[in-house]
């Protein structure tokens, strides 16, 4: 799976959203994400994984606590992906102008 | 760093085209059914029939399925043509997390026009707006819009 997609299928997730808010603030434990919400602390856990694999949060050891944090490179994988959706979009707005100003008809639209 | 995480710049891409700018700005909007990759743009994905987009201010750019649905993409808040169209942009996803698209056309020379495309709006939204919705934040605005669309990429 590409890494953007990886992203997207991350945060499509409501409680997912929810830990991802809550990190905002700062770096937090399993116990404390779970405290603050109506699922069960594996529930978190496994939350946390996907998150982590997307590449959205990462998971670090700060003196006696495991936190998990925000990572930044999540994001920019999908900053990515944006830019790549205009890319191919005006590309092809951009072949039916010179079609058009050639004087060809357009193509049906899934070709 | 982590203070940044909750806003995305502004994508901005430029495109130029052979055309003056009164057509170029007429196959971007009226024409927009014979160039939108429609298969991996949409909504509806390989169910996506086509796409259509409302003229002068208040008009809606509208996704037709096959079965007869309707998906609203966004709703023109800027028609000055044949320089400037703007629009929000909530494919997939409540109105409420509207991005903002903004496409000018400028004349280059006789014949060629430039389009510059600004989308804009990824930034996290007020404290206050964001509690009154709950946990909406930048996140939702950011993968809201996308979500649904690069999900169903092949």
């Amino acid at each position: 799976m590409e890494t953007y997609e990886a992203v997207l299928e991350a945060l499509g997730d409501r409680t997912r959203r929810q830990i991802v808010h809550r990190l905002r603030a700062g770096p937090l434990s399993v116990g404390e994400l779970a405290a603050a919400m109506p699922v069960s602390r594996p529930a978190v856990s496994q939350h946390l994984s996907v998150l982590r694999r997307s590449g959205l949060v990462s998971y670090e050891e700060l003196g006696t606590r495991n936190v998990y944090r925000l990572d930044p490179a999540g994001l920019s994988e999908l900053r990515t992906w944006l830019d790549g959706f205009w890319d191919v979009a005006l590309d092809r707005y951009a072949q039916r102008v010179r079609e058009d100003s050639e004087g060809r008809q357009p193509r049906p639209p899934h070709e | 760093m982590p203070a940044n995480l909750t806003s995305i710049e502004p994508v901005r891409k430029t495109v130029t085209v052979p055309a003056a700018p009164p057509r170029a700005f007429e196959l971007f909007t009226g024409h927009i059914h014979e160039w939108w990759p429609l298969a991996t743009h949409s909504v509806g994905a390989e169910s996506a029939a086509g796409v259509e987009f409302g003229e002068g201010e208040g008009g809606q750019i509208v996704e037709t399925l096959t079965d007869g649905t309707t998906s609203v993409w966004g709703t023109v808040t800027g028609w000055e043509p044949p320089h400037r169209v703007a629009f929000t942009w909530h494919a997939g996803t409540p109105v409420a997390e509207a991005t903002r698209v903004e496409v000018t056309f400028t004349e280059e020379k006789p014949g060629r026009t430039t389009v510059l495309l600004v989308h804009s709006g990824w930034e996290h939204r007020p404290d206050a707006a964001t509690a009154r919705e709950g946990y909406n934040s930048g996140w939702d605005l950011v993968i809201g819009q996308f979500a649904e669309l690069a999900a169903r990429e092949p």
